[in-house]
């Protein structure tokens, strides 16, 4: 017996010893995932946003900032490119640990508050903890879903043509505001000719112009509750966008596909394209040229159909720090070094006090500053089309879809057929 | 198992450990012997309960969960609604899931049976005797051990990338048709490419294979006059068709769950996750895009679980056909 004694104490021993180790293990994992309080009253939220390297350097000095001023709240940050930001967030948000508070845009408003995902920041406003006072343009309601408050605007931003300045000189372009469609064709061609390379990306699969050319017929790419616009519309947009890429005045999407996630008009692919026009910031640090700004094309020599954009920081519903973090947004929307840091990088700062304390030097982001003040004195500025829940899902059909027909993978008749398939599903769910 | 004392030195070397098995006692007695065997038991499961709980909460619940999910349909926000076989009949009247059947279906046709090719040819070089054989050995099995990381598809991804060595060597001999990674048609062949030259692991196998044919036969043969040819067909390849047939059941199964390097070769282009004009999806690429881009969990799961039918129909098959081709030496074929 004794020997079976010695045994047992030595198999339990051991068996101990593992399981110990194991759960070891197990709570080194919880440890890392959970805990956010420590015993002192210090507090960590988790920060996350989407953008490359340059707006990830601003950002994370702003945070230090943030820090400094807020000893009892740390801040730990994590940052990805736009499509692969969402997918993230996507998976924690379903497990129920998302970020405490991030980078949000309107197209996602509605889809995460469907599922319960935003806090309705109104209650932290009522408690003294967020001053939505001193915005600019209208810009406090641009968070508003439903009577909740689901973003903070840091910034506003508009679509505009981004071009490469010494390509648009060479050719001859001078792009003027209330210029046609036609006049924008032909410019294409000269740069083409004279310029030696595509005059644009290839407009045809940015949702967000084509919603601005919907906009300028008094259609919309989304009404509140699924597609503004019909499949002849788009037979129409693409079967245009199908002869460009034919005759060289848009890029060859195959170059394009290859340098992403480089934008085409930074590698020189082409001598611009329609995009946000903060957009201008990141494209001066990656490509060598001069970039600028050019107004958006109408149908009638008037309407462009733009309206202003917003990039918003929402909270979690799930945090536990409702508190802090509206200090945090608070601090991120209000405080005038943040607006000096940040520059431009996600548009003309919110609130006046932000607006106020940068005012730009350098010519890129004296650029923006004046696109902006020009759409005010133009008075095309309109209220945003609607996003309902789904959009962003139309949004990548868009833009794949739009992409196969510039590589000759698919006709027009079929690309729209299949883009109405999947936005249908996209939008009813 | 353990009960028995052997007198093998390396148990003589554990004498702390086989002390009690040893013990001045007389030989134990059978019941004693089944409690002790069943303790040894419980320790065996003790010492696996991480494995085990691994097993089960990592991998056997969640794929429990997943049959469920794929008959319902769940967004991983609301609880998942039960609709039967929707998912099913959604994912074949899907073309972009057809489309991505046949690209799946073209890298294993062509994939697998080039890597296999090339497995046998560098074993056959290697399993003669030669200077430096060890080295050769490594130096070819090393891109097995690396290919599958990211950073190799990442380097990839540049190789067939426009003016890279690649578009530069085949213009010397006048193809002018650019980077594969940016062409819809081309860049599957880019991943062929990296499978194949992950060529490593079978050739191993191979290895051990060629070193089990007997030498007589060889012996033999040459007496008889048969050629380089004639030997390696009528000696060589019956011998290996087991180990062959291994090989050719791995490498299909594994060449069917191709996922990371599509996904790194063919990302980043525009709006798609998987190559130009959906170059390179694969079905694991649309099962990802469906399940995180588009939140659609439970078509996903439907996906999953086709795949791993499928894949278990092809597996029969090449039993089945194994009995044809396969020459085992105990066996009456």
């Amino acid at each position: 017996m004794q020997q079976n004694r010695k045994v047992e104490r030595r198999t339990i021993l051991k068996a101990g010893g593992a399981s110990v180790a194991a759960l070891g293990l197990g709570a080194t994992a919880t440890a890392c995932g959970g805990g956010s309080g420590a015993g002192d009253g210090t507090v960590t939220i988790r920060y996350a946003w989407w953008g490359a390297e340059d707006r990830a350097k601003r950002i994370n000095e702003t945070v230090k900032l943030f820090e400094k001023k807020y000893p009892k709240i740390k801040v730990k940050t994590d940052f990805q490119v736009y499509t692969d930001f969402w997918k993230k967030f996507n998976t924690q948000a379903s497990g129920g640990n998302p970020p405490d508070v991030f980078q949000n845009a309107i197209g996602f408003l509605r889809k995460y508050d469907a599922k319960n995902v935003l806090l309705d920041l109104s209650e932290q406003v009522k408690a003294g903890n967020l001053s939505m006072d001193g915005f600019r343009a209208g810009l406090e309601k641009f968070g508003e879903i439903d009577g909740k408050l689901l973003g903070v605007p840091v910034g506003s931003n508009s679509m505009a043509l981004v071009i490469d300045k010494p390509v648009y000189t060479k050719a001859g372009v001078k792009p003027e505001q209330g210029w046609t469609w036609d006049d924008f064709d032909a410019a294409m061609k000269k740069i083409r000719d004279k310029a030696g390379r595509a005059g644009d990306t290839g407009p045809y699969n940015v949702m967000y112009l084509y919603d601005l050319y919907l906009r300028q017929n008094g259609k919309a790419f989304f009404t509140e509750d699924g597609l503004g616009f019909t499949e002849a519309d788009l037979k129409d947009w693409w079967t245009k966008a199908e002869k460009g890429v034919e005759s060289g005045i848009y890029a060859d999407q195959k170059k394009v596909a290859q340098i992403k996630p480089k934008s085409a008009v930074a590698a020189e692919l082409s001598g611009g394209e329609f995009t946000w026009d903060n957009f201008t910031v990141r494209y001066s640090s990656e490509g060598k040229s001069e970039y600028g700004l050019a107004p958006i094309p109408t149908t009638d020599g008037k309407k462009t159909g733009q309206y202003l954009g917003s990039l918003m920081l929402s909270a979690s519903k799930r945090t536990q720090h409702p508190k802090e973090v509206a200090q945090f947004i608070d601090f991120m929307v209000h405080d005038p070094e943040v607006a000096k840091i940040m520059g431009y990088d996600r548009g003309v700062p919110a609130t006046q006090a932000q607006y106020d304390a940068y005012k730009p030097t350098d010519p890129v982001n004296k650029e923006i500053a004046a696109y902006e003040e020009s759409l005010v004195a133009a008075g095309v500025l309109e209220p945003i089309t609607p996003h309902p829940n789904g959009a962003d899902v139309c949004e990548a059909a868009f833009l794949r879809l739009g992409e196969e027909l510039g590589l000759g993978k698919r006709s027009v008749d079929d690309a729209v057929k299949q883009f109405f398939t999947e936005s249908k599903t996209a939008l009813s769910s | 198992m353990g009960t028995t004392v052997t007198h093998a030195p390396a148990m003589e070397d554990l004498s702390k450990d086989s002390e009690p098995r040893h013990g001045p006692v007389k030989s134990p007695r059978p019941a004693e012997l089944k409690r002790r065997g069943r303790r040894e038991n419980l320790a065996g499961y003790l010492f696996m309960s991480p494995w085990i709980a691994g097993f089960l909460l990592l991998t056997a619940g969640p794929m429990v969960a997943s049959l469920y999910f794929a008959f319902t349909d769940y967004n991983l926000f609301d609880s998942p609604k039960w609709i039967g076989l929707d998912n099913f009949s959604e994912m074949f009247g899907d073309p972009r899931w057809r489309h991505s059947v046949q690209v799946t279906i073209w890298y294993v046709i062509v994939g697998t049976p080039l890597k296999l090719l090339a497995a046998l040819g560098v074993a056959l070089l290697l399993a003669q005797k030669r200077r430096g054989q060890a080295f050769y050995r490594a130096a070819f099995y090393a891109p097995s051990l690396i290919g599958a990381s990211v950073s190799i598809a990442i380097v990839w991804k540049a190789i067939f990338s426009d003016d890279a060595i690649v578009d530069r060597t085949q213009k010397i001999f006048g193809v002018n048709v650019g980077g594969w990674t940016g062409d819809p048609d081309m860049i599957i062949y880019s991943l062929v490419a990296l499978t194949v030259w992950q060529f490593g692991a079978p050739m191993v196998i191979f290895l051990a294979g060629l070193k089990q044919v007997p030498r007589e036969l060889y012996e033999a043969a040459e007496v008889d006059g048969a050629g380089k040819l004639r030997r390696f067909w009528n000696i060589t390849l019956p011998m290996i068709s087991p180990v062959l047939f291994f090989n050719v059941l791995l490498e299909t199964i594994h060449s069917f769950q191709i996922f990371s390097s599509a996904y790194i070769v063919g990302g980043g282009a525009g709006g798609n996750a998987c190559g130009p004009a959906d170059g390179s999806m694969v079905y694991t690429c649309y099962l990802y895009v469906q399940g995180f881009e588009n939140s659609r969990m439970g078509l996903a799961s439907a996906m999953a679980w086709m795949l791993l039918v499928a894949v278990a129909l092809v597996t029969a098959v090449l039993f089945w056909s194994q009995k044809r081709w396969v020459h085992y030496e105990e066996g009456a074929s």
